[in-house]
C-alpha cells in the first residue's frame, strides 16, 4: 500500500510494473507483482544492482528446482521478492528504464540551470 | 519532477565505481606490501622489512583518502575484498621489481580516472586525484632507484647486505 500522504510522480512504467517517485518524502516506489515498496534512492540503485547480479545463465543451467527461483530480500524494506527468471526479466527491464528516466530528469535539471548572464542572451 | 539523485549524491555512477576499483587497487598494494615486508624479515633483511612495512601503511592511508572522498561527496565506498596475496618471492631482487610493476600499475590507473574525469566533466573529481598522480612519481622513482642499487652496488658477496642497509636512504627530493 502506498503511503496516502505521497506526492507521486511516475518514473517509469512497463506492462509489469512501475516505479513513482516521492519528492514529499524523497523516495522510489516500486510497483510490481501486485505489491508495492517503498525504497530510499541509495537503496533503490542498491536494489537494482542486485537484480543486475543475479546470474540467470546459471539459474537456466542448474537442473535443480531450486534454481528456478532466486530470492532478495533488500534491507529497510518489509517485502521478500521472490523471483523466476522472467519476473527477474521483467524487474530488470523496469528498473533499467527507471534509472535512465531518473539520470535523464537530472541532465534535464542541470541544463536547465541558467546562470543570469546566459540567461540574458 | 525534484532531482532526488543529486541531492543523494554528487558523484556520477561511472565515477563512483572506477574510484571503487581503485579502493581495492591500493588495498591490493597494502596487502602486497605487508608480503614483502614478511618475507624481508623472513630472509633477514631488517632495514626492507621496515621499508615495505611503511609503505603496506601508506597505501592503506591511500585507500582510506579515497574511502572518504567518495563516502564524503555522496557515493558509497565499499571495503573490498582482498586474495591471492603472495606470501613467497623469487628473490630479494624480484621483490623490488614487482614493486616497481606495482606502482607503475597503480599510475596508469590513476591516469585512466583522469581520463574518465575529464570524459564525463567531474572536475571537481580531476582536482582530487591530481594529489594522487603526484605521489606516483615518487613512488616510482624510489622503486627504480633501489633498482639501480642491484646494479652499482652488486649482488655478490655483502652486496645485497649494502643494499639493504641503504634502502631507508632512497628518497625523492623532487
Amino acid at each position: 500500500m502506498v503511503c496516502p500522504l505521497a506526492n507521486f510522480e511516475e518514473v517509469y512504467k512497463t506492462d509489469h510494473g512501475a516505479v513513482y517517485q516521492c519528492s514529499r518524502q524523497n523516495c522510489y516506489w516500486l510497483e510490481f507483482a501486485g505489491d508495492t515498496t517503498a525504497f530510499k534512492v541509495g537503496d533503490f540503485f542498491g536494489f537494482k544492482k542486485k537484480i543486475d547480479a543475479i546470474d540467470i545463465s546459471a539459474m537456466i543451467i542448474n537442473p535443480s528446482r531450486t534454481a528456478d527461483f532466486t530470492i532478495v530480500m533488500p534491507f529497510r524494506t518489509p517485502r521478500c521478492f521472490v523471483l523466476d527468471i522472467n519476473d527477474v526479466l521483467s524487474l530488470r527491464e523496469l528498473l533499467d528504464g527507471a534509472k535512465f528516466m531518473i539520470e535523464l530528469n537530472s541532465v534535464v535539471h542541470e541544463c536547465l540551470k541558467v546562470t543570469p548572464n546566459q540567461a540574458s542572451y | 519532477m525534484k532531482d532526488l539523485l543529486r541531492l543523494k549524491t554528487s558523484l556520477n555512477e561511472e565515477i563512483e565505481n572506477i574510484l571503487n576499483a581503485q579502493i581495492k587497487v591500493e588495498a591490493h598494494s597494502s596487502s602486497v606490501y605487508l608480503a614483502m615486508s614478511s618475507w624481508c624479515d623472513d630472509q633477514g633483511y631488517d632495514f626492507s622489512s621496515d621499508f615495505f612495512s611503511k609503505q603496506s601503511e601508506e597505501e592503506r592511508k591511500h585507500m582510506m583518502k579515497l574511502f572518504n572522498y567518495v563516502n564524503d561527496r555522496g557515493g558509497k565506498a565499499i571495503s573490498p575484498e582482498i586474495a591471492n596475496i603472495p606470501a613467497d618471492f623469487e628473490s630479494f631482487r624480484s621483490v623490488f621489481e614487482q614493486m616497481l610493476e606495482q606502482e607503475m600499475f597503480v599510475t596508469q590507473q590513476f591516469n585512466n580516472i583522469a581520463d574518465k574525469c575529464i570524459k564525463l566533466k567531474d572536475f571537481v573529481t580531476f582536482q582530487f586525484i591530481q594529489w594522487f598522480l603526484e605521489e606516483q612519481i615518487e613512488e616510482e622513482y624510489v622503486a627504480r632507484r633501489i633498482l639501480e642499487m642491484f646494479d652499482v652496488i652488486g649482488e655478490e658477496g655483502i652486496g645485497r647486505w649494502e643494499i639493504d642497509k641503504h634502502i631507508p636512504k632512497v628518497t625523492y627530493g623532487e
